[in-house]
C-alpha cells in the first residue's frame, strides 16, 4: 500500500467515518467526528501505524489530511 | 446589570479586532436596546465562541433580561423541547455553531426576524404568561450526567458576587488576557468571561480549543496570560507533551470541572512555577455560579489533592452521617456550601422561572469530603456514587483513585459488580488491577469487571459522560 492509502485507512478507522469518505478533503473540526477526542485518537493511530512520535507542534498543526501526509513525508516515512 | 468594567476589552482572534472602552460600551448598549424592543421574557442565546455571541450575552444582562447561553450543537429536538418548556421571548444566535450545528425548524408561535444588532433571531409572537422573577439573570443547563436536562437559576447578585470573588482569588487585574479555551455556555467558560470583564481585563475570543493551531497562534500574538481547563484538557496537553515554557506570556493555569490526577497537578505546578507562574486547582458547580473554592498556588505541592478554602464571602460545612453540620476538621460527610453565589433554584418549566430564591444561600453539593484545620476542602467523590459488589457498598471514587496511575479511569455500578473503564489498558494490566482491587477491598475479583476503552466518552463541556458508560454495562 502507498503512504497515501495507508494514511487514508488510518483516518477512516480513527475517525470512524464510512469507508468511502473523502478524507483527503477533511479539516479538523470540519466534521463532527473530527473533534478534539477524534484528533487524539487519530494522533495515536498515526503514531502506531507509522511508528513515529509526533511533537506538540505537529499535533497542533495537523489540521488536514494533506498536512498529515506532508508531515509523514517530512519524517521520512516510505512512500 | 453591567458586567463590564471600564477597562475591559474583547479581542477577536479571527480578525485581530479589539473592542474596548467607549466602543465596547456602545456595542453593549446597542444590543441592550435591541432586546428592549422585544416582547418581555427570557433570552435563549445559542452561543458559539464568537465576539457576536459574547455581545448578545452581555447585552441581555445589560437589558436586565435573563439569558440562557446554549450549546449551538444542541440537538434541534432538544432545543425545541427547551423552547416548548420555557417559552423564551427570543432565541438569538441562530447562525452560531460549527459543523453540523443547526437550530432546526422555527417553532410555532415564533417568527423569524433579522435584527440589525442581534442578527438572525426567532421572536415569540405573544409573550409567555410566565414572566421571569426580577432577580433572575442567567440560566444554565445542568450537565446531563446527573439527570434530565433542566436549568439552574442564577440571580444577578450570584453572578456579580461570584465574578468579583473569582477576580480576587485569582488576582485578576486589567493586565490579564484570558483566551476562551472553554465553551461560553459551560459554567466554567462563562465564569472566565464574567470574572475578566468585571475585573476590567481582556478576553481573547478564540475558537477551536487547545488542540487548534489558531488557539496557540492567538495566545502568542495577543500575549494571553492565563489558561483555563478541565481535567481532560490537561490530560490531552500532557499527552502531546505541551509545555507552558513556549508561551512566555502565559503565567496562570486554572483547573476545575472534575478531579485531575495528583501527579498531573504536581507536574503542571512544577512546569508553570519554573517560569514564575502559578497553577490553581478550583472547585465549583453550576449551582454556585459556579466557583466555590480555589487552592492558592503556594499551597502546592504540600496540599495537593485539596481544592482549597471557600471563596471570599462563602463558607463550607460538613453534614455528618448523624445529620449534624460541623466545621470540625477531619469529619467526613456531604459538603455544604453557603455564599451569595448560590443559585435561586432549578427550573423545569416556564412556571419555575417566576419563582424567587428557594435556597437561602445554602447548597448541598452532593459531594463527600472533609475540611482540614485551615478550612481547606478535601473531596472524596460523589455522595451517591456507590456500587454494590455481593451486597457490599463500595465507593466508586475510591476505586477510580486506586487505578488512577493507569490513565483516565471511570468506575460505574453494574449488577452486583463494578465495571471499571480504563483508557488503553493492556490485558495484563487489567488482570493486575482486578487483583489489586480484590486485595484492597477484600472482595472476590469476579466482582470487578475491568474493561479497556480507547477513549472515555465526553459531554460537550469536556466532562466524562457517565451516562453513556453506564449504558455499556
Amino acid at each position: 500500500m502507498t503512504l497515501n492509502d495507508r494514511l487514508r485507512t488510518v483516518f477512516v478507522d480513527a475517525l470512524e467515518v464510512p469507508e468511502g469518505t473523502d478524507v483527503e478533503n477533511l479539516n479538523y473540526r470540519g466534521i463532527e467526528q473530527w473533534d478534539s477526542l477524534g484528533h487524539m485518537t487519530l494522533v495515536a493511530a498515526i503514531e502506531d501505524e507509522f511508528d513515529v512520535q509526533l511533537e506538540t507542534e505537529q499535533v497542533i498543526d495537523m489540521s488536514s489530511f494533506k498536512v498529515a501526509l506532508d508531515m509523514l513525508r517530512g519524517l521520512g516515512v516510505d512512500e | 446589570m453591567n458586567l463590564i468594567a471600564p477597562t475591559a476589552r474583547l479581542i477577536d482572534a479571527a480578525t485581530g479586532g479589539v473592542l474596548g472602552g467607549d466602543d465596547l460600551a456602545a456595542q453593549v448598549e446597542r444590543h441592550a436596546t435591541a432586546y428592549a424592543g422585544l416582547p418581555p421574557g427570557v433570552v435563549f442565546a445559542r452561543s458559539g465562541t464568537s465576539v457576536a455571541a459574547v455581545l448578545r450575552y452581555v447585552g441581555a444582562l445589560r437589558a436586565d433580561r435573563p439569558v440562557a447561553p446554549l450549546d449551538p450543537s444542541l440537538d434541534p429536538a432538544v432545543l425545541a423541547d427547551f423552547v416548548r418548556r420555557f417559552e423564551p421571548a427570543v432565541v438569538v444566535g441562530l447562525a452560531e455553531g460549527g459543523a453540523g450545528a443547526t437550530p432546526g425548524e422555527r417553532p410555532k408561535q415564533y417568527r423569524h426576524v433579522d435584527d440589525p444588532a442581534l442578527g438572525s433571531v426567532w421572536v415569540r409572537e405573544r409573550p409567555s404568561t410566565d414572566q421571569p422573577h426580577p432577580d433572575l439573570a442567567v440560566l444554565l443547563a445542568t450537565s446531563g450526567s446527573t439527570g434530565d436536562p433542566k436549568f439552574v437559576r442564577l440571580s444577578r447578585g450570584a453572578v456579580e458576587s461570584n465574578a468579583a470573588a473569582i477576580g480576587r482569588a485569582l488576582a485578576i487585574g486589567p493586565a490579564e488576557i484570558a483566551p476562551t479555551s472553554l465553551p461560553l455556555y459551560y459554567s466554567f467558560g462563562m465564569s472566565v468571561l464574567n470574572s475578566h470583564l468585571a475585573a476590567g481585563a481582556t478576553v481573547l475570543v478564540v475558537d477551536g480549543g487547545v488542540l487548534a493551531r489558531e488557539f496557540w497562534q492567538a495566545v502568542q500574538t495577543h500575549g494571553a496570560t492565563s489558561l483555563a481547563g478541565v481535567p481532560y484538557n490537561y490530560e490531552m496537553l500532557h499527552r502531546i507533551r505541551w509545555s507552558p515554557a513556549k508561551y512566555p506570556s502565559l503565567r496562570t493555569l486554572t483547573q476545575a470541572g472534575g478531579k485531575l490526577r495528583d501527579e498531573m497537578i504536581l507536574a503542571y505546578h512544577e512546569k508553570i512555577a519554573a517560569v514564575g507562574g502559578r497553577f490553581h486547582v478550583m472547585w465549583g458547580c453550576t449551582e454556585a455560579a459556579p466557583r466555590m473554592s480555589t487552592l492558592p498556588a503556594d499551597a502546592l505541592p504540600d496540599r495537593v489533592g485539596s481544592v482549597g478554602p471557600a471563596l471570599d464571602g462563602g463558607s463550607f460545612a460538613v453534614l455528618g452521617e448523624d445529620g449534624v453540620e460541623t466545621d470540625r476538621p477531619g469529619v467526613v460527610g456531604e459538603l455544604v456550601y453557603r455564599g451569595p453565589n448560590v443559585m435561586m433554584g432549578y427550573a423545569e418549566s416556564s412556571a419555575d422561572l417566576t419563582r424567587g430564591d428557594e435556597q437561602g444561600g445554602t447548597l448541598r453539593t452532593g459531594d463527600l469530603g472533609h475540611l482540614d484545620e485551615d478550612g481547606f476542602v478535601w473531596l472524596r467523590g460523589r455522595l451517591k456514587r456507590f456500587g454494590k459488589i455481593f451486597g457490599i457498598r463500595v465507593n466508586l471514587h475510591d476505586i477510580e483513585e486506586m487505578a488512577r496511575e493507569q490513565g483516565p479511569v471511570v468506575a460505574v455500578s453494574g449488577p452486583d459488580k463494578v465495571v471499571v473503564f480504563v483508557e488503553q489498558l493492556t490485558d495484563d494490566a487489567a488482570r493486575a488491577l482486578a487483583g489489586r482491587f480484590s486485595e484492597r477491598l477484600k472482595l472476590h475479583r469476579s466482582g470487578f469487571d475491568i474493561r479497556a476503552i480507547e477513549r472515555l466518552p465526553q459531554l460537550p463541556n469536556g466532562k466524562i459522560d457517565y451516562r453513556s458508560l453506564e449504558a455499556l454495562v
